[in-house]
Order: structure tokens, then C-alpha cells, then sequence
């Protein structure tokens, strides 16, 4: 050994030559192992390849800036221009001679002379709310009793003949006397649309639970001891996280329709939400001039449903773990 | 199979009643009931005790309470031969006050009193309102009565009892002459000389239990009738079921011969005569047509009824739906990933997200602007008048199926038996139209039932944006009117159409589709 050494200490190498410092990542690569892997990035990152959905967030974006904060710049009051009968009912280009061009007056003016552009963003706003909350309480609400639902047998036998039985009573009635008891204010509103409404996503989580839970993996892994708690977390919330946000992106926008659904039959909001805007303006859609006043907020509301669909296909498409490949 | 079903339809039954008790206990128990005045002009030009009286009677009459008055109940007493009229008239005379009964009055106050509270009423004394010291204020006169909330039970069990009515020679409680049933071969509605047989009845409520005539189905009957709640504000004295199945429109006039030989043009529809107690000598019209009490007629309009044309519209638009959908939805699942399939999927976006009342008025603009009729006008209609609601029906059903059609056709078309069919050298036309189609038709022809049996109860916002006379507008003008028997009726209507086509549903699938069974195959 000690030959061996002396003979290329002979070989008149520098010392740095013969004790080169050893790379760390070289031997770090002989270790099998993946990148690190973030189930929320790769979601995003598939989301983002698309170019279509950068732009309809850059819309979703500018739309929900426009509902909450424009509201708070605009000054907007229904009643302003209540006693100048001359700033009624005008259309966009008479409302520009008479203001000038800017944003209250491009899209004209109401029937109390409020500009229909700051009305439409107000509308916006209540509406955006109230699809947002009731979305929310029911997602929560209907995926956490889903999942009872879907494992316990017993609890199962009960909430079949539960939904068999409130799924026979209209809901049009249900939500008119809930608002007939509680008055027709945002709450009650969204306690209307919340307390029967999780009990269709609870059946549709139950039954995609059902699915799930019998199957092999689950079956071994209970079979390896793994808690009941543990199971439903790790190994079955995993595959329903694209059901649930497909889930979402169908319920939102649907709220966002039956508040305008409800408004045309007079039993909606109090405040002046987009579906209340469009049954108020209901008959200038057939005179002519006033048309700008009832096709705004149509078309607002079915600009947000249609982007807030498409972000939700999208978003559910992209959080299936199967196309992160 | 056959018992599997019974049992599936014995359940369906039961949850449908129950729906309907929870609708009953919201509306009855639930909602403010000060609220049925808030509309009423009457109520408002009320006022003192007047006010009182009529806030009880008019609850009666909306169901929510039983209502006695102390008239009332000397006239049962007098019509019982308890007293006689002119003690009667004694003891009606209240007083002022409590205290300033006379003693004529004052036992039977006092019996009513007593009789009512023993049977759980509530009795309220009101005094005379005065004006000025001695003259009694308007609508303040003193007043006496009892009443009593019904309760639940009671109101449930009357009701469901209530709901098939067989028609019997004892229905009449009156003096009515020799009751019973006789069978003709000529019905004399035709002259008495036309070969048309009929059961008349005498004692029963309808007077025609079966009859016939041109209309189809030719035949029929008055024995078996549904009742399903009589309405109050919406369409006063009559029931739901008749409110949803009666024609509309304006008169048809056609001679008539009445039962006293008199012929003249009328709309009356003499085969629907039904019994009203002394009716015929308190009109002089009545003396000259009929002969007996059996006086309240319906008559024949030109149109068809609410049910009748909210089914038309959605039947047509279903069919227009499912010729459209199905075609569709198998061109994107063959073309998957191409044009076709893009322009669909944009389609089925559209139709989902859009609220639907803004693609109405959106059909209906562009409607409008082709020069389609926009409104409805039963009177001088074309059928063309049909065309913009069938297609405002239609939009979202077609999106719908599209949408699962495609979705069964690929799960199919990766499925092992189409590929062992390419392998085996099927055409590929051959594969889808046998193979997969068969297979992926099978969850559409579950929903069959349902779209059509749907049809039956109306769309509220296409017949309310194009003036449909259809039944879809039924349950919020109820509600908006306060109308409780006939939204407990449509509730009952509605849960029981939709019990039954799910099993519908369910046996024409199992139909379909021989695998399928609901029963567990002895093994």
C-alpha cells in the first residue's frame, strides 16, 4: 500500500491534483429517486400549458375587478337621476352627447336615469356573492355527508328515503316560502338555495364513493390495518379532488342562473342583482332604443356563467392526476 | 319482477305523501298567515271588529282553521229542531257587552260557550266598538265565535281520503226521490232517438256516469273522479285537476235540447251536469231548461286545456330534442377530437352555462326578427305560433343529450368487445350502429319517461315569455296568490309523475336491455 502511495508521490503530481474535491451531486445521482413532485403545481402547470385559459382567467380576472372594486369608484346610485326626466331611457350615443364619453355612459341609461354600466357591475357583485357562498356551503356540506353517506350502510338506508322524499318537492316552492317567511333579503336567500341544495351533491359524491370504496386497493389497505379516517383521506379524497372541482365549476355558474330564474318570477333578491336588472328591464327588450337596458345584464350573465364553466372544465380536467404525464 | 315493481311503486307512493305532508306543514304551519291579506282590497277597507271576523272567515276558507259564528250555530240548532225560529230570533239579539246579554241570550251563550271549548275551540267575545258614547263605529258591532287551527293529522287524512272520489246513489244527502241507476240506449243530451247508451244516475253527484260522445276517447265516465284540492284564489271553487285539464278558449255554440225539451245554442256541455242543492228554483233560467237540480254544467271551449298545451309543446320539443341530440352526439363520439366535435362541445357550453331566460329571449329576438309569430293567440293561431317555444324547449335538451351521448359512446368505444369486433372485420359503420349504439342507448332510454311525463307539468319561463296558456305557470301564481290547497295539489301531482317515471324509466330499460334485472336470479 505504502509503495503504491510513494510511487505517485514520485509522479511530481500537485497536491491538488491527487486530492480532487468529490462531487456531491455525482454521487447524489446514483440514488434512484424522482423530482419532486407537488400535486397543485402540476395541476396549475397542466392548466397553464393551454394559451385558451390564460386568457379566460386574464376575463375571469378583469370581470371579478369590475364586479368588486369598480362598484366602490363608481358612486353608483339607482335614485341620482330620478327627478331629470330627460336623462331616462337613453341609449348609449344619446347618453354620450349628454354626459361625454365615459364609462357610466357608454351603455346608456335606465328607467330612473342610472347608468346601466355602474347598474350591470353592482349586479355583478350581489350576484357573483351569493354563487360564491351557496356554492361553497354546499360543496362543504355535500361533500362531507356524501362521504358518510357513500361508507356507512346504515346511514345510507336513512338518506335514501331523505332525498327520495325532498327530492319530490318542488324546489321553486321550497325556496318561495323559505323567502315568504325569512323576507327576501341576501341571507335568506342564501339559506334558501343552502338547505336542501347540498342534498343533490351529497347523492352524487355518495354514489362516486361507492364506487371507489370497494375497490381492490382500498381492500388491501384495509386489510394492511390502514384506518377507516385514513383510507377516506389518502386513498379515496385523492381521486374525487376532479370530481369535486368539476363538481364546482357546474354549480357556481348555476347558482348565478336560478337567481336570474327566480328574479323573473318575482321571488328573488331584494337588491338589484343581475337577475332582478334583467326582470325589471324586461319590457324595454321590446322597445325600441331601450334594448341596451335589458340585453347588458343578459349578456353579463351569461358571460360570467360561460367563463366560470369553462375555468371549472378546464381546472377539473387539469386536476385529474392523469394528465400531468 | 312483478313484485319487485309493486313494492318500488308502493315506496314511491309513500315518499310522494310524505313530500306532500312536509308542503303541507311549510305552508300551513310554516308561513305567516297574515300574508293572505296583503294583497286583498277587501281586507284593507275593513275595519274594528268587522275586520276580526272576516281575517277568521277568510282563514276557513283558506284552510287553515275550523270557524264557527253564534248564528251559525243557532241556525243548526234551529235546523235541528232544538228551538224554534222565533226563540231564535230572541237569542241573536247579543249584547253590547258580555254583561249586557239579555236573559234570553244569555243561556245560549253560554251552552255555545261551553259546547266549543269542550270540543277544543277557542271562543272570542268582542264588544261593540263605540263612537262617541253611544253609536256604534263602523264595522263594530259586537261578535261571538269560536275556532280551532286544524291540525295536521286530521287535515292529512281528510285530504289523501279525499282524493279519488267513487260517485255513489248516496252521494246526494238531500230529498232527491227514488235514488238509483238507469242504463239507456239512448241518451237523451242526443234527443232520445240517436243509439247512444249511458248510465244516468239519480242520488249521485254527476248525473252522466258514463256516457259517450265525438270527442276522444269516445267514452266517458264520471263514476271514478280525482280531487286534488279546490282552489281558492287562482281559479275559485274548482278543482286543481279540473283547472289543469279543462279546455280554454272561447265558446263553441251547438243546439242543444235541454231535459225540458227546450232547444237553443249553447255552450253547455249537458253530460257534465252535477248536483247543486235547490238550484233549479232559485233561477228562472234553470225552471225553463231543467228538471231536476242536476243544473251546473261545464262548457265546451274551442282550445285544449293547461296540461293540454304544455304537453304539445313538450312533446314536440322532446322529439325535436332527442332527433336533433342523438344524431349529434353520435357525430362527435366518431369524430372525436375534430371540428365536429369542438363546434358540439361550444354548443353544449353554451346551452349549460347560459342562464336559460336569456337564450329564450334570445330565441325569441331572433325569432321575431324572421318574422315568426312571438305570443301565443289560441283565437286566430297558426301552427306556426308553436315553432319559437319548441325550439326555446328544445336548446337545452338537445345540449343535454349531446352531451351523454358522446360521453356513453366513447366509454363504449374503448370498451374490449369493439375492439375484438374491428379485429374480427366489422365495417366500422356496422360497429357503431350495432354495437355501440345499442349499448350506449341504454341510460337515453331510461330518461324516455321522465321527458315525456315531465311535458305534462310546463315550462314557467317558456310559457310565460311566448303567453303559453299551459300548466307550467300553475304553481307560482299559487304561491304568488296564496293559494294553498292547489299548491299542496301540484305537489302531489308533481312527486307522483315524477315516482312514477323513474319507474317507468327503470322498466323500459330493463326492457332494453335483457341483462339488466332487478331481481336477484335464483340460483
Amino acid at each position: 500500500m505504502n509503495e503504491t502511495l510513494e510511487k505517485i508521490d514520485d509522479l511530481g503530481f500537485s497536491e491538488e491534483e491527487l486530492f480532487a474535491p468529490i462531487d456531491n451531486n455525482s454521487l447524489s445521482s446514483e440514488k434512484i429517486t424522482a423530482p419532486r413532485y407537488s400535486y397543485w403545481h402540476s395541476v396549475f402547470r397542466v392548466f397553464f400549458k393551454k394559451k385558451i385559459n390564460v386568457i379566460i382567467i386574464a376575463i375571469l380576472a378583469l370581470v371579478i375587478v369590475f364586479a368588486y372594486i369598480y362598484p366602490m369608484f363608481s358612486g353608483y346610485d339607482r335614485f341620482a337621476n330620478l327627478m331629470d326626466s330627460s336623462s331616462k331611457h337613453l341609449s348609449p350615443a344619446a347618453a354620450i352627447e349628454k354626459y361625454g364619453l365615459n364609462m357610466h355612459s357608454i351603455l346608456g341609461t335606465g328607467d330612473a336615469g342610472q347608468s346601466t354600466f355602474d347598474a350591470i357591475w353592482h349586479g355583478a357583485s350581489i350576484s357573483l356573492s351569493l354563487a360564491f357562498i351557496c356554492a361553497a356551503i354546499n360543496l362543504t356540506i355535500g361533500v362531507v355527508v356524501g362521504a358518510l353517506w357513500g361508507f356507512s350502510k346504515k346511514v345510507d338506508a336513512v338518506m335514501i328515503s331523505v332525498y327520495n322524499i325532498l327530492g319530490n318537492i318542488p324546489y321553486v316552492l321550497l325556496i318561495s316560502v323559505l323567502v315568504m317567511i325569512f323576507t327576501a333579503s341576501f341571507w335568506s336567500m342564501v339559506f334558501a338555495l343552502t338547505v336542501t341544495g347540498w342534498l343533490g351533491i351529497a347523492y352524487f359524491i355518495r354514489t362516486q364513493v361507492v364506487i371507489i370504496r370497494d375497490r381492490e386497493y382500498n381492500l388491501a389497505s384495509r386489510c394492511l390495518g390502514t384506518s377507516t379516517i385514513r383510507i377516506a383521506m389518502r386513498n379515496i379524497l385523492p381521486f374525487m379532488t376532479s370530481v369535486i372541482v368539476t363538481l364546482a365549476a357546474t354549480e357556481i355558474p348555476s347558482y348565478i342562473s336560478y337567481e336570474v330564474f327566480l328574479s323573473y318570477l318575482g321571488m328573488g333578491l331584494s337588491e338589484m342583482s343581475l337577475g332582478k336588472l334583467i326582470f325589471a328591464a324586461e319590457s324595454a327588450m321590446v322597445t325600441p332604443g331601450w334594448g341596451f337596458e335589458f340585453w347588458s345584464p343578459v349578456i353579463l350573465a351569461s358571460l360570467i356563467t360561460v367563463i366560470l364553466y369553462v375555468v371549472g372544465q378546464n381546472l377539473g380536467d387539469a386536476s385529474d392526476p392523469r394528465t400531468h404525464m | 319482477m312483478k313484485k319487485y315493481m309493486l313494492k318500488r311503486l308502493l315506496t314511491g307512493l309513500l315518499s310522494a305523501m310524505a313530500a306532500t305532508v312536509i308542503v303541507m306543514l311549510m305552508i300551513f304551519s310554516l308561513l305567516d298567515r297574515t300574508l293572505v291579506f296583503a294583497k286583498d282590497p277587501v281586507f284593507s277597507k275593513q275595519t274594528n271588529n268587522a275586520r276580526e271576523v272576516y281575517k277568521y272567515r277568510k282563514w276557513e276558507e283558506f284552510g287553515y282553521l275550523d270557524y264557527v259564528s253564534y248564528a251559525d250555530y243557532l241556525n243548526e240548532l234551529a235546523k235541528n229542531g232544538e228551538i224554534d225560529q222565533k226563540t231564535q230570533e230572541a237569542a241573536s239579539k247579543l249584547g253590547r257587552t258580555a254583561k249586557a246579554d239579555s236573559k234570553n241570550v244569555a243561556p245560549y251563550v253560554k251552552q255555545f260557550t261551553e259546547y266549543y271549548e269542550s270540543k277544543g275551540y277557542t271562543v272570542e267575545r268582542m264588544d261593540a266598538v263605540l263612537q262617541g258614547g253611544r253609536k256604534v263605529a263602523s264595522g263594530g258591532t259586537q261578535q261571538l265565535f269560536a275556532h280551532k287551527d286544524k291540525s295536521l293529522l286530521s287535515r292529512v287524512l281528510h285530504y289523501f281520503t279525499g282524493v279519488f272520489q267513487v260517485d255513489n246513489i248516496h252521494s246526494v244527502e238531500e230529498d232527491i226521490g227514488k235514488r238509483g241507476l238507469t242504463f239507456t240506449l239512448h241518451d237523451p243530451v242526443y234527443g232520445g232517438e240517436k243509439f247512444s247508451p249511458a248510465i244516468i244516475g239519480n242520488g249521485t253527484q254527476h248525473k252522466y256516469l258514463l256516457y259517450f260522445n265525438d270527442k276522444f276517447p269516445y267514452i266517458h265516465q264520471n263514476l271514478l273522479t280525482v280531487h286534488l284540492g279546490t282552489s281558492y284564489t287562482v281559479n275559485q271553487g274548482v278543482d286543481v285537476f279540473d283547472t289543469m285539464t279543462q279546455s280554454q278558449g272561447s265558446y263553441v255554440m251547438s243546439p242543444v235540447t235541454f231535459p225540458t225539451g227546450i232547444e237553443e245554442v249553447s255552450a253547455d256541455d249537458l253530460h257534465t251536469a252535477t248536483y247543486i242543492p235547490g238550484s233549479r228554483e232559485n233561477s228562472a233560467i234553470n225552471i225553463k231548461c231543467f228538471t231536476d237540480d242536476y243544473t251546473q254544467v261545464n262548457t265546451v271551449k274551442n282550445t285544449m286545456s293547461k296540461v293540454g298545451f304544455s304537453f304539445v309543446l313538450g312533446f314536440l320539443s322532446s322529439v325535436l330534442a332527442y332527433l336533433v341530440g342523438i344524431p349529434a352526439g353520435i357525430a362527435m363520439a366518431r369524430r372525436k377530437d375534430k371540428v365536429v366535435d369542438h363546434i358540439g362541445t361550444a354548443y353544449i357550453v353554451f346551452s349549460l352555462a347560459v342562464p336559460s331566460l336569456a337564450y329564450i329571449f334570445m330565441v325569441k329576438a331572433i325569432g321575431g326578427m324572421a318574422g315568426l309569430p312571438t305570443t301565443f293567440d289560441v283565437e286566430h293561431g297558426t301552427w306556426l305560433m308553436y315553432l319559437l317555444p319548441i325550439i326555446s324547449l328544445a336548446l337545452p335538451a338537445i345540449g343535454n343529450l349531446m352531451k351523454w351521448m358522446r360521453r356513453y359512446m366513447i366509454d363504449q368505444m374503448n370498451s374490449d368487445y369493439v375492439r375484438f369486433a374491428r379485429a374480427s372485420g366489422l365495417s366500422e359503420r356496422e360497429i357503431f350502429r350495432k354495437h355501440i349504439f345499442k349499448n350506449a342507448a341504454i341510460p337515453i332510454v331510461q330518461g324516455l319517461p321522465a321527458t315525456i311525463l315531465s311535458a305534462l307539468v310546463g315550462a314557467i319561463i317558456t310559457e310565460r315569455v311566448y303567453v303559453v296558456p299551459g300548466a307550467g305557470n300553475l304553481l307560482t301564481t299559487a304561491i304568488n296568490m296564496y293559494d294553498n290547497n292547489v299548491i299542496v295539489g301540484l305537489t302531489l301531482f308533481y312527486a307522483l309523475l315524477s315516482v312514477v317515471s323513474i319507474i317507468l324509466g327503470d322498466l323500459l330499460m330493463s326492457m332494453a336491455d335483457p341483462r339488466i334485472s332487478f331481481v336477484e336470479k335464483a340460483r
